[in-house]
């Protein structure tokens, strides 16, 4: 590598780490987080079987899972306003993302509470806990644990996905890859330092996992006082 | 106390209860046989509503409807005065021993803390699992669960506990234990109606023996009566073939 690509890409690395920060980093967790709500709601009124509600589910993630993202990303930003319905880059994103992954891990959700064997809520029923109560201590809990692993798999592609808002104007991580791209004429090192960058957050993200489902499962019998 | 009258089931086009009266008094412990297939287990979840059935009657101490007619919260206030023993046990698999067994208290019932842990604890010892009362489900025996689980039907003081072939999914060597708890509560005068198929526990502790075959009650009396001088045939053919050196002529 020559020199004067060594000089540019350690110009270049704080000027796409700011975006990844500033931008991808935030869009990522709120997407995520708006994203898992709708999933658990969409989840449970299938489980529930709550007439009405759970046909809007499957309507909802048969349409989100059957088109493609960037399709979704361009109906919110550029679409939307010819309804009257304008709004910033960011928060198009947003809305785009989660919209999309609701309807992927609500599937997660779904199978992880049927995952979790039914004579613990005919148990449940039998000590006397009603439905909502059941679901809240017996049963959410030990799907959660069933769900995380697929579920942190969503998030970290999601972390990746998040670059398509570069094509609806948002200056994230990988829009700034581009600019800086252009401007030195180097692309192959910026996009594979960009790459890198990218990389070094889903690697994080796999430790992290890694740490969480070692403390979900080493579960030591508790003091109990008399 | 709690009686059904005429209760009539079928999964699919298979009728499974074909018109079953039941009834249970206080202080009995009723012992139901039959070979598999013949209903009982089906009876005992329609009678805790975790079957529903087609047709009949429930009646329990001054409720009294017909059982296709009551609402989710009769529901719930009439599984309040019973406890259930399931085959697989059931434990809830993210709460230890302890708070398995308070739940029921704490949760459905609001009892204070400190109360309905002092009721665990009694009932834990009463089941002998007392020393593992900080343990995971998953860190016990099949035995210990089933124990636990004896527990947790007890501790919400239920005026009769329903047992579903409590010992079928134990290894011969366990099942001693969780019968040597069953037979203590039935001298305590617990109101036990027990699915089972452990012969030796239905002469020994059962004081009414209810004999089931193809969806229907075929035989029932105390216990002496059914395993002496059964009057049916189908109930001779039974015991004879549970029973090897059973002659039912003495």
């Amino acid at each position: 590598m020559s020199e004067r690509v060594l000089q540019i890409l350690i110009e270049a690395f704080p000027k796409i780490l700011i975006p990844c920060l500033k931008v991808t980093i935030p869009l990522t967790i709120c997407s995520f987080l708006l994203g898992l709500i709708l999933a658990l709601f969409l989840a449970l009124v299938q489980i529930a079987d709550m007439k009405g509600l759970k046909q809007f589910a499957r309507f909802y993630i048969w349409i989100f899972r059957g088109t493609p993202l960037l399709v979704q990303l361009f109906i919110v930003f550029f679409g939307l306003p010819s309804l009257g319905i304008m709004l910033d880059a960011f928060p198009s994103a947003v809305i785009a993302f989660s919209l999309n992954l609701a309807a992927y891990n609500a599937e997660v959700i779904r199978s992880a509470i049927l995952a979790v064997p039914e004579g613990q809520t005919e148990a449940a029923l039998m000590v006397g806990l009603s439905y909502p109560q059941l679901m809240a201590r017996i049963v959410l809990p030990q799907a959660g644990k069933i769900a995380f692993p697929p579920l942190f798999n969503s998030l970290i592609g999601l972390t990746k996905d998040t670059s398509l808002a570069s094509n609806i104007t948002l200056i994230e991580m990988f829009s700034v890859a581009q600019q800086v791209a252009a401007r030195y004429y180097e692309p192959f090192a910026l996009y594979c330092e960009a790459a890198v960058i990218y990389l070094l957050i889903c690697t994080l993200l796999t430790w992290l996992q890694a740490f969480v489902e070692k403390k979900m499962t080493c579960e030591k019998p508790v003091q109990v006082e008399e | 106390m709690l009686e059904v009258r005429n209760v009539h089931k079928s999964f699919d086009h298979n009728e499974v209860l074909k018109g079953v009266d039941f009834k249970v008094d206080k202080g009995e412990v009723i012992a139901v046989l039959g070979s598999s297939g013949s209903g009982k287990t089906t009876l005992l979840r329609c009678i805790s509503f975790l079957e529903h059935a087609d047709q009949g009657e429930i009646i329990f101490d001054d409720f009294q409807k017909d059982i296709t007619k009551v609402t989710k919260k009769e529901i719930r206030k009439l599984r309040m005065k019973m406890g259930f023993v399931f085959q697989g046990y059931h434990l809830f698999r993210n709460k230890t021993v302890l708070e398995n067994v308070m739940i029921g208290q704490t949760v459905a019932r609001k009892i204070p803390y400190a109360q309905a842990k002092q009721t665990a604890l009694e009932m834990l010892e009463k089941v002998g699992m007392l020393n593992r009362a900080g343990y995971y489900p998953d860190q016990l025996s099949g035995g210990q669960q089933q124990r636990v689980a004896i527990a947790r039907a007890m501790a919400t003081n239920p005026e009769v506990i329903l047992f579903d072939e409590p010992t079928s999914a134990l290894d011969p060597e366990l099942t001693g234990e969780v019968l040597d708890v069953m037979k203590k509560l039935a001298a305590e005068g617990t109101t036990m109606v027990v699915v089972t198929h452990e012969m030796g526990f239905a002469q020994e502790v059962a004081n009414h023996v209810v004999y089931m075959e193809d969806g229907v009650v075929v035989e029932e009396g105390t216990s002496k009566e059914i395993f002496t001088n059964p009057k049916q045939e189908q109930t001779r053919r039974f015991l004879r073939r549970l029973l090897p050196d059973y002659d039912y002529s003495i």
